[in-house]
């Protein structure tokens, strides 16, 4: 799960991109809203977190500018106004959620899971594949009702083949939700975050489809 | 204003008439006199040089004196005395110099001289004293008073009858005159009224050129209090971003530690304060539709607690417009629907239409609804917020206050199938009155 982190406080930014790497997540901080409004015309994101007051770029006019162009990727408006007209015209830029400052981060990053799974398409909140299931309320994999413990990394690629079970993920699309911005990747890197999955959830469930990318499947498994 | 006016125009009507009485009774007066002094011309031809009375020539003029009943003459010659003797009694001359001597038909001319007869009747004399040869002779002729006040008093009752209708005229004149003049600072008042509705934003600067400073002044009033009242909203929120920004970086901080308690504490404060501060500043002069902002709080809420799939149904009727602030009315509605979508099991059902100059706007939840005991508490001002457990927050407090700013009303009930009815009357904006 690839989130860009739209805030300028410098001293909230860091925090709120920390608290969400703990959680897994890949984050872009950017703390200016000409680059937010670029990053998230040019890049692949499973959500956004937008605050509304930014130097260069309102958050609204940003939001309202992905809409427009048909960029349909979740938007979780992130401020400290709090005022009902606020949240009014916060969904009506287009935006999925809405979260005052201050926040509990398990309160965004339960929210951010969920604006995730929707835009996937899946109402219930725990999705399931075979004997794996994914909460995603708690953000948590289970195989056998048992938990999985999973790095940060095996944990993005695995979401992102669970949210998008029984279909193929392009290769390049996957590479591009589980690292951030800046991260340095090998070319084989993937594969081996793929092989590591394979020996914790099982050989079957994952299937690589030659020149193209891999597919969680339940039917792999019979 | 119109009573001082009728005052005015009584007392000027009063010496009016008093002053016409005083010209007349002198210019009747003037002609009496103008006939006694024919009168004594008359009979002074019948004295001689000498002193002597023409006997003769006082009987051949004699008819001409008789003038009517109560008319009468004298003559006072050292010779004797001739005519009526029932006159009024000159008062003795004051000691003084005495006049230079004249000859006869010289002297200074008739004087006036009022007095009684001796039945008590007034009489109007002239008295003339003529030089002659033999000593003074003393000439006087009378009318009786009557002739005087008789045609004054008959002429004074059309003259007071004109003057009564002069005055009646006067008065509706000052009615209409005061009516016509007011209107255009009536019509002035109902436009400053329908900017304090709402209905307004200026007052129309095409106002008589005695009015038309004062409606600038207004209208910069007016533009003055809207910016000032910007600025405050303006800075309450800009407080709110400079204090919530920090505050939620050091709750992340904070997150595990029992401190963070503190932090939420401080978040609390913050919100309750700001929203009591925004509720305080509201604008009253506004018309905001309700049927629109009420379907766009509906959609927002139902997406923030869409997690709690609770059903909203919303039945507000189109026309309905309150003087209310947008921004307020957001608060105010927001509050209240959210509370319920909260707390709902199933549905929350809004409503809303006009009683009167009212709106009357309902929001019933299917929810565990709030103690009878609790209800005041939840929405009582100044309530410390950690003595507010029941979980409703203060939103409840911040809708009521918007509510009696704006003068309306909230009030808390029992649901009919259990759960909370909050039911809010605002006032209806006037739309329909607004002179455009």
């Amino acid at each position: 799960m690839r989130i860009l982190l739209v805030e300028d406080d410098p001293d909230l930014g860091p925090a709120i991109a920390q608290a969400l790497r703990q959680e897994n997540c890949a984050v872009d901080l950017v703390e200016d809203g000409v680059d937010a409004a670029h990053l998230g015309d040019t890049e692949r994101y499973d959500a956004a977190v937008l605050d509304l007051g930014m130097p260069g770029k309102d958050g609204v006019t940003i939001l309202k500018e992905w809409r427009a162009a048909g960029r349909d990727l979740p938007v979780l408006i992130l401020t400290a106004r709090d005022g009902w007209s606020d949240k009014v015209a916060g969904f009506k830029a287009g935006a999925d959620d809405f979260l005052t400052k201050p926040f509990r981060i398990e309160e965004l990053t339960m929210r951010l899971r969920a604006l995730v799974r929707r835009a996937a398409g899946h109402a219930a909140t725990r999705i399931e594949c075979g004997p794996l299931a994914y909460e995603t309320q708690t953000g948590q994999f289970e195989l056998d009702g048992l938990p999985v413990r999973l790095t940060a990394l095996e944990w993005r690629v695995l979401s992102a083949l669970m949210l998008s079970k029984e279909a193929v993920i392009e290769r390049l699309d996957l590479l591009e939700r589980v690292y951030e911005g800046d991260a340095d990747v090998e070319s084989n890197s993937l594969e081996v975050i793929v092989g590591r999955l394979r020996k914790k959830v099982g050989a079957a469930l994952i299937e690589t489809i030659r020149g193209r990318g891999y597919r969680l499947t339940a039917g792999g498994a019979a | 204003m119109l009573t001082l006016s009728a005052l005015a125009t009584l007392v000027a009507l009063l010496i009016a008439g008093v002053s016409i009485a005083g010209v007349l009774g002198r210019i009747v007066t003037m002609g009496i006199d103008r006939r006694l002094d024919a009168q004594l011309t008359l009979i002074a031809s019948a004295v001689g040089r000498d002193g002597e009375i023409d006997r003769g020539r006082l009987r051949s003029v004699q008819p001409l004196l008789d003038a009517g009943p109560g008319w009468r003459w004298r003559i006072d010659a050292p010779g004797g005395s001739i005519g009526s003797d029932d006159l009024p009694v000159a008062a003795p001359t004051p000691p003084g110099p005495r006049r230079p001597e004249r000859g006869p038909g010289q002297g200074p001319g008739p004087g006036a001289l009022n007095g009684r007869d001796r039945s008590g009747d007034q009489l109007h004399a002239r008295q003339v004293t003529v030089e002659t040869g033999a000593g003074q002779v003393v000439l006087t002729a009378a009318a009786p008073r009557d002739v005087i006040t008789q045609p004054v008093r008959s002429a004074l009752a059309p003259l007071l009858a004109t003057l009564a209708l002069l005055g009646a005229v006067l008065g509706m004149a000052a009615v209409v005159q005061i009516r016509l003049g007011l209107r255009p600072v009536r019509r002035l008042r109902a436009a400053v009224g329908a900017i304090r509705r709402g209905d307004a934003r200026a007052v129309d600067s095409d106002q008589p050129a005695e009015l038309r400073p004062l409606a600038e002044e207004l209208n910069a009033l007016v533009r003055e209090n809207d910016a000032a009242l910007a600025t405050a909203r303006a800075s309450a929120a800009n407080l709110a971003h400079a204090l919530k920004t920090p505050v939620a970086t050091l709750g992340l901080e904070l997150a595990g530690d029992p401190r963070r308690a503190q932090v939420d504490r401080i978040d609390t404060t913050i919100r309750h304060h700001l929203a009591r501060a925004k509720a305080a500043t509201a604008s009253t002069r506004a018309a905001t539709p309700l049927a629109p902002a009420i379907a766009e709080l509906a959609t927002t809420i139902a997406r923030l607690r869409g997690e709690r799939g609770v059903a909203m149904r919303s039945a507000v009727a189109a026309d309905l417009v309150v003087a209310v602030d947008p921004a307020d009315l957001d608060e105010l509605a927001g509050n209240l629907i959210d509370n319920a979508a909260r707390h709902a099991r199933a549905s929350v059902s809004i409503e809303a239409q006009r009683e009167g100059r009212l709106v009357r706007l309902v929001i019933t939840d299917d929810g565990p609804g709030i103690p009878a005991a609790d209800r005041a508490r939840a929405t009582a001002p100044g309530v410390r917020l950690d003595e507010r457990s029941d979980g409703h927050g203060f939103g409840l407090a911040i809708s009521r206050d918007l509510a009696e700013l704006h003068g309306g009303t909230l009030s808390l009930e029992d649901a009919p199938g259990g759960g909370l009815r909050a039911t809010v009357t605002l006032p209806h904006a006037h739309r329909d009155d607004k002179p455009v």
